[in-house]
């Protein structure tokens, strides 16, 4: 697995993942058949392919009976039925599955299979075991080409304990997988979560996935990137825009309201907030100290103008930019310990910053400083408590 | 129940191996140390009341494998001719005498023949888990010791492959093996949770007697299977132990790592156990 940041695609992002490749952003991006039929899919694969840059496909059976709009262009959607359907096929159409999950892939020239799974739920023995052969049809097709499979683990928004976590993880881990593409179901309302304990069950779990030895790609983290490296993961996808961040379950079922954020002001990514701010709206009303902090620039942002609209365009490379920037000595640290340590120095500053603004009677949308201190002490419990986690990863060899 | 056949009906049955001594018999099997042609092997008549299947899933297993830590299967013969039945197999006769007579209470071992011992061990345990194989009942009396010290695993009684569609015909299996090693998963019962950590649990307790001179979870005055499975399930009080504390913070690690309760927290790989072990130094 190319470690560092994976484009996550996904909202006709493909073009502008072809934009930030070719500036040398990300070393691979995450293909969403929801949102691309196959057939552009392949050129879009080859085209990141041709940019060095690794390709994967996320199968997306996460609401395993929805196949509509561009799923039905892909071998797979055959197998779009309800989880009890599911796992009432029979091997020989099990078979059926692998050799479409075989094609898929090798047209689209995937680094890795990513296996269809259904997210895990609390005492749901039978996706355990849905999931296990859902696998090892995605294992067939990976053998076939020559190619790793991964192991996808959801856990489902019933993971509300360690516990649940650690119980589902035994049987998640026991499948026979190169690497793990793993996603946490946080509060679906919440645009990043704020409760110090998801996130802390986040991090366990990716770090016990990282203890296995084997490469751990958190998928749509967004700004929680840097928590994932903190959690021993070797790749981290990041979408380009906001509603990419977070694992939702509501992405992968009909949309029921037109979506697409009409015509809501860009947003500006600043690492020192690590957050947004609405530009020109909320940066023109920063005193100038602190203008000047929070509006640290990347190649996407330095013909900015004050008081002036800005591209959503360039404002979704820039967030882009400037998290793969960020994160990028964390992916490259063999200590998950280091990473994790300075991810919460970050957030701090970042709180303590937001506490600057605070102070001037500015008040920021997007409800922009709420989740820093939660995942800062969420990131400050792992290292409290899983010692032995982070010092068995280490004695193993590192994330 | 232990299956026995007395040696001279053994040699009745077999008439082209010299008979050497009988060797510990088990519910499963009657064995012996037989030569032929002036070489070694352990001859083992197997039970009657063993199911076919089940025994032919043992010899597939084990004729996967060809690792110097894992014994190695020569022959095996199912005939029936004339009302008489032949159920046997042959393996690989290894010298030497038990793990077991390497332990005794209150006698740590040293880091180098922690490393010399149970490192290669390791490495049998990884072939297995490449064949996809779950020992399920590793236990001193199933590692034999070379004369040079070399570890060899055997008796795959309840071995089984793991991608065999065939797995649930140990459907009693919950409670078979030696519940002085059982790990959690196989005290609760739960048959589909049993996988290679299950063994990497056993590999943990035998670590730990080595290291520290005593079982993990087993107390004095503890009479009953309940209160052992308590302890295995529940209790994390062996780390207090001073020996244990005074071992060095890596064998520590290693121990607690696969004497976790659950697999997820284990090692995945005795690959991996391996490793650690090699680095703790004297091999």
């Amino acid at each position: 697995m190319r470690r560092g940041t994976w484009h996550q695609c996904g909202h006709n992002s493909q073009i502008l993942v072809a934009e930030l490749m070719e500036a040398g952003l990300g070393v691979g991006a995450i293909i969403s058949p929801k949102d691309l039929a196959l057939d552009k899919a392949k050129e879009y694969a080859a085209q990141y392919r041709g940019l060095g840059k690794g390709v994967l496909f996320d199968p997306q059976f996460y609401e395993p009976e929805f196949a509509a709009g561009k799923l039905g262009t892909y071998p797979t959607a055959a197998f779009r039925q309800s989880i009890g359907a599911l796992g009432a096929l029979q091997p020989s159409v099990m078979t059926g599955l692998a050799q479409a999950l075989e094609t898929e892939n090798r047209e689209l020239g995937c680094d890795a299979v990513i296996a269809p799974a259904i997210p895990y739920e609390a005492a749901r023995p039978d996706i355990v075991g849905l999931n296990a052969r859902l696998f090892d049809a995605a294992k067939a097709a990976g053998d076939a080409i020559g190619i790793p499979t991964y192991a996808t683990i959801v856990l489902g928004h019933s993971t509300t304990t360690l516990d649940v976590a650690q119980a589902i993880l035994s049987g998640a881990t026991a499948l026979n997988a190169d690497g793990w593409y793993y996603a946490f179901e946080f509060d679906a309302q919440q645009r990043l979560p704020t409760d110090i304990e998801a996130v802390y069950r986040y991090g366990t779990a990716g770090l016990t996935l990282a203890c296995t030895g084997k490469p751990v790609l958190h998928a749509c983290a967004g700004p929680l990137a840097n928590i994932s490296y903190g959690a021993g993961a070797r790749g981290a996808g990041i979408g380009i825009w906001q509603n990419l961040w977070g694992f939702t379950r509501s992405k992968f079922q009909p949309a029921t309201a037109q979506g697409g954020g009409g015509d809501a002001p860009p947003r500006y990514f600043s690492a020192p907030l690590w957050g947004t701010i609405v530009h020109p709206d909320e940066t023109l009303q920063l005193p100038s100290g602190l203008h000047a902090r929070v509006m640290q620039h990347s190649p996407y942002s330095q013909n900015l103008t004050p008081g002036v609209p800005w591209s959503k365009r360039e404002a979704s490379k820039h967030l882009v930019h400037v998290i793969a920037t960020a994160t990028e000595p964390l992916a490259q640290s063999a200590d998950a310990r280091q990473a994790m340590s300075a991810a919460i120095a970050t957030l701090v500053a970042a709180n303590a910053l937001h506490g600057a603004i605070r102070s001037t009677g500015v008040q920021l949308r997007d409800s922009t400083d709420t989740y820093q201190s939660a995942w800062a002490a969420a990131g400050t419990r792992l290292l409290a408590n899983n010692t032995d986690d982070y010092d068995w990863l280490e004695l193993s060899g590192g994330p | 129940m232990v299956f026995i056949v007395p040696i001279d009906s053994a040699r009745a049955q077999f008439p082209d191996y010299t008979f050497i001594a009988a060797l510990t018999p088990s519910a499963q099997k009657s064995a012996f140390h037989v030569q032929r042609a002036g070489k070694d092997y352990c001859l083992k008549i197997i039970a009657p009341n063993q199911g076919l299947d089940r025994v032919q899933r043992e010899v597939l297993a084990m004729q996967a494998l060809d690792h110097t830590n894992v014994v190695k299967i020569l022959e095996y013969e199912y005939s029936a001719k004339a009302g008489q039945v032949r159920h046997y197999m042959v393996e690989e006769f290894v010298a030497g005498d038990d793990l077991s007579a390497h332990f005794s209470p209150g006698q740590p071992w040293t880091l180098g023949k922690i490393a010399a011992v149970f490192a290669p061990l390791c490495d049998g345990l990884a072939a297995l888990e490449d064949n996809r194989i779950v020992h399920r009942d590793l236990k001193p009396s199933n590692v034999r010791m070379r004369p040079d010290g070399s570890p060899v695993i055997i008796d795959f009684g309840l071995a089984r492959m793991l991608d065999m569609a065939s797995i649930t015909a140990t459907v009693d299996g919950a409670m078979i093996g030696t519940p002085r090693y059982f790990s959690p998963e196989q005290f609760r019962g739960s048959k589909r949770d049993i996988d290679h950590r299950t063994d990497l649990y056993a590999l943990g307790v035998l670590l730990y007697e080595a290291a520290v001179g005593r079982h993990p979870s087993l107390q004095p005055g503890m009479q009953t299977m309940d209160e052992l499975s308590d302890a295995v399930c529940t209790s994390e009080s062996f780390v207090n132990d001073t020996t244990f504390k005074a071992l060095t913070p890596r064998l520590q690690l290693t121990v607690r790592r696969l004497l976790e309760k659950e697999r997820a927290k284990r090692p995945t790989s005795a690959r991996i156990v391996a490793k650690v072990l090699k680095d703790l130094g004297g091999v």
